[in-house]
């Protein structure tokens, strides 16, 4: 069945009714009632022992009448008189005596034989007489009358004033823990009771005065805690962009304390991203749009964003309104080899985000830029270095294929061309491989004891060739002493390998090339210094680099992959050391690789 | 048969250009760098020009650059090169018979190409 709205609203008019009631009047009724019952209690028992002390003391009292009733009836018995009005005088004597109040002597037959009552009655009012009757029967045995005695015992009187002031007392504690307990209930539930209700009529939106909702001070701290409440709302409601007419005013806060969370998250983002109205001015920016966009905040408010992103954003923006995925761009500022490219993204408007609002972020795409450049320079390098090799070996082959040259010695020409290019094609290709896998951390390596001293006797050889052709002295200087290492041998060797032949090959004829090995606490040394040309020092580091040719033309006359030294110092890293050049121009370079010694290597190779 | 003048870098290229041209009974000089083939250009100016692109020194663009300000005798130049972008090497050299040969390129072909600019320069501009 479908909620009837009238019935609903009935609902909602009762529970108002009865919300605060449960909630507040009848919790406060309560402890109220409790209270009440206690002290209801307490007068009620105070007052059950008074009435029965009353009541003890009366039946004492009425025995100590009778007693003294008797008395004076046997005084009277004792001395019979005849005469009125010494009956009189007897009697007055013994009431005085006895401390009656009244007595009344009657005769059989109702006649009155003696009476005694004081001249002016000094008990108090409120203070009952007890009264006795006593037959008086004469010294003869006969019924004389009845003696009729009136008393008002002093204890009586003493015992009532006590019982009275006792039960006032304990009134009047009661009223004032009455009061007491009523007080502090009013106190402390009131509040809560205001602050429910208010909290009620806040959730249901019904008050957009928030100012009328907060309370008054003498309620105490419950109460002032929910007027810091309610002026922190009213500040926050100030800070909106909209105030809110209609909606959850409770969902407001909690949604407004979220938004603050998510802006801080938001500002920790490497990504810009923005809100951008319908009319294309900026509603947010986080701190890396800002930074970027190189704007404060209030600036982006203001102004479209088309004045700050230029025209493309805003083409993108209008666009963004039909297209139902996201759309970018990517601007570049700064120098072509370097400088910072940003990607402006808008994305499509979602349904259920107000307004049509656009999301445009903002990322700087400058490192995929430079990965691009990085990669495409790789392939010029490599095509460019593979195309050499490829002409000759191509062109040399064409020569032997043809009858035309058929001398022997063109042929062997041929031959030893294609046999040297094919070389250096594969070596090439090694190379790439090399440090392509060196790069990414890919390589194998074949970690082991490794003794330099016999690598670099080896590689030393093998250039003894090169050098010889240039003449060149090329001279290894090891220590008496030198401790086994801890490394890749083939790649080790490639490392000196490429070192040595270097400085060989940009070594000018009849030059010297200089191999030392040299052993510190921490680490082996081995120093390649030749005589050759030297190399600027603003080019130090990028010999270091990838196809990397210095630009002296006598460097560049000299054919090589352009990969050597880059895998050298990706090597000499990957053993844990590195790789530096110590170069003058026209005073030759000095390479210089420093290796970790192996913390178990205690095994030294002696010299012979 | 024409005057050719060759510029590469790398010996064992020029060498077999040389060794193909000359076969083909051409009159053929080196020059290992672009400076060097200026100057040669200059003492004895050639009928084609074979330079590579990357040289030390100047290089085979600078040289095409240079030449053709005085390149009235020269019946082609043949620009030999590793880079992708043809159309940018052959722009910007009017009055000039620019030729783009990518390597590796097969030496026959060079020589045919060759054949190809003597015939068109003789058939456009027949000898005084």
């Amino acid at each position: 069945m479908p909620d009837n709205p009238n019935q609903h609203r009935l609902k909602r008019a009762w529970a108002r009714i009865t919300t605060p009631l449960w909630e507040g009047v009848i919790p406060e009724a309560y402890g109220l009632a409790l209270a009440a019952t206690l002290i209801v209690g307490l007068v009620g028992a105070s007052l059950c022992a008074s009435y029965a002390v009353s009541r003890e003391t009366d039946a004492l009292a009425a025995e100590s009448v009778r007693g003294t009733a008797r008395v004076v009836a046997a005084a009277l018995q004792a001395s019979p008189q005849d005469d009125p009005r010494e009956r009189a005088a007897l009697l007055e004597t013994l009431c005085k005596s006895s401390g009656a109040t009244s007595a009344r002597w009657t005769a059989t037959d109702g006649s009155l034989r003696a009476e005694w009552r004081p001249k002016e009655s000094k008990a108090p009012l409120d203070v009952p007489t007890h009264e006795a009757s006593i037959q008086i029967v004469d010294s003869d045995g006969v019924q004389a009358g009845t003696l009729q005695l009136g008393m008002s015992p002093h204890e009586t009187q003493t015992t009532r004033r006590a019982l009275l002031w006792g039960n006032a007392i304990v009134a009047g504690l009661a009223l004032l823990l009455f009061l007491r307990i009523y007080w502090k209930l009013h106190r402390h539930v009131r509040p809560i009771h205001a602050v429910r209700r208010n909290l009620t009529e806040l959730a249901r939106g019904v008050e957009n005065d928030l100012q009328a909702l907060s309370l008054s001070d003498s309620l105490g701290e419950v109460a002032s805690g929910w007027n810091q409440l309610i002026e922190e709302l009213v500040r926050l409601r100030g800070d909106g962009d909209a105030p809110h007419q209609s909606g959850d005013a409770a969902q407001t806060v909690f949604d407004r304390f979220e938004a603050r969370t998510l802006r801080q998250v938001l500002d920790r983002l490497p990504i810009g991203v923005l809100r951008v109205g319908l009319n294309h001015c900026c509603v947010f920016a986080n701190r890396a749009a800002l930074q970027f966009m190189e704007q404060s905040e209030e600036t982006l408010r203001a102004a479209p964003v088309s004045e700050v992103l230029g025209d493309e954003a805003t083409a993108l923006l209008s666009a963004q309104n039909r297209s139902p995925s996201p759309s970018s761009f990517d601007r570049h500022s700064g120098p072509d080899d370097g400088g910072v490219t940003l990607r402006y993204t808008v994305y499509p408007s979602q349904r259920e985000t107000a307004g049509g609002e656009r999301l445009l972020t903002i990322e700087d795409v400058s490192f995929r830029y430079e990965a691009e450049r990085s990669r495409d320079r790789f392939l010029y390098h490599v095509t460019h270095e593979l195309r050499t090799p490829l002409t000759n070996i191509q062109a040399y082959a064409e020569t032997l294929a043809k009858p035309a040259f058929d001398d022997e010695q063109t042929r062997r020409e041929c031959y030893n061309v294609i046999i040297s290019e094919t070389r250096r094609l594969s070596a090439l290709v090694e190379n790439i491989l090399s440090i392509s896998q060196l790069e990414v951390g890919s390589a194998r390596v074949e970690m082991g004891e490794v003794d330099l001293v016999r690598v670099l006797r080896q590689m030393v050889e093998d250039n003894m060739g090169a050098a010889d052709e240039k003449s060149i002295d090329l001279t290894l200087k090891l220590p008496p002493k030198t401790p086994r290492i801890e490394g890749d041998k083939q790649r080790l060797s490639v490392l000196l390998n490429n070192l040595i032949g270097n400085a060989v090959k940009y070594t000018p004829e009849q030059g010297r090339v200089n191999v030392i090995l040299e052993v510190e606490p921490q680490f082996v040394r081995v120093t390649v210094s030749d005589t050759g040309i030297g190399i600027d020092p603003a080019e130090h580091e990028r010999v270091f680099e990838k196809f990397y040719r210095a630009a002296d033309s006598k460097i560049q006359a000299v054919t090589g992959t352009g990969l050597g030294l880059a895998i050298a110092r990706e090597t000499a890293r990957l053993h844990g050391g590195d790789i530096h050049l110590e170069s003058e121009p026209g005073k030759g370079s000095a390479f210089v690789v420093e290796l970790p010694l192996s913390k178990s290597s205690g095994v030294e190779v002696e010299q012979r | 048969m024409s005057r050719i003048l060759v510029a590469e870098d790398d010996p064992h290229i020029l060498s077999v250009i040389c060794l193909w041209l000359s076969q083909q009974g051409h009159d053929v000089d080196e020059a290992r760098n672009g400076l060097a083939a200026l100057q040669q250009f200059g003492d004895k100016p050639p009928d084609i020009l074979i330079t590579d692109v990357n040289m030390p020194g100047m290089d085979g663009l600078e040289l095409l650059h240079e030449v053709s300000q005085n390149a009235h005798h020269l019946r082609g130049v043949v620009v030999l090169t590793n880079r992708w972008d043809h159309r940018e090497i052959s722009a910007g050299h009017a009055g000039v018979n620019v030729h783009v040969v990518p390597k590796p390129f097969s030496p026959s072909k060079l020589a045919d190409l060759i054949a190809e600019i003597d015939s068109d320069a003789a058939t456009m501009s027949p000898p005084e």
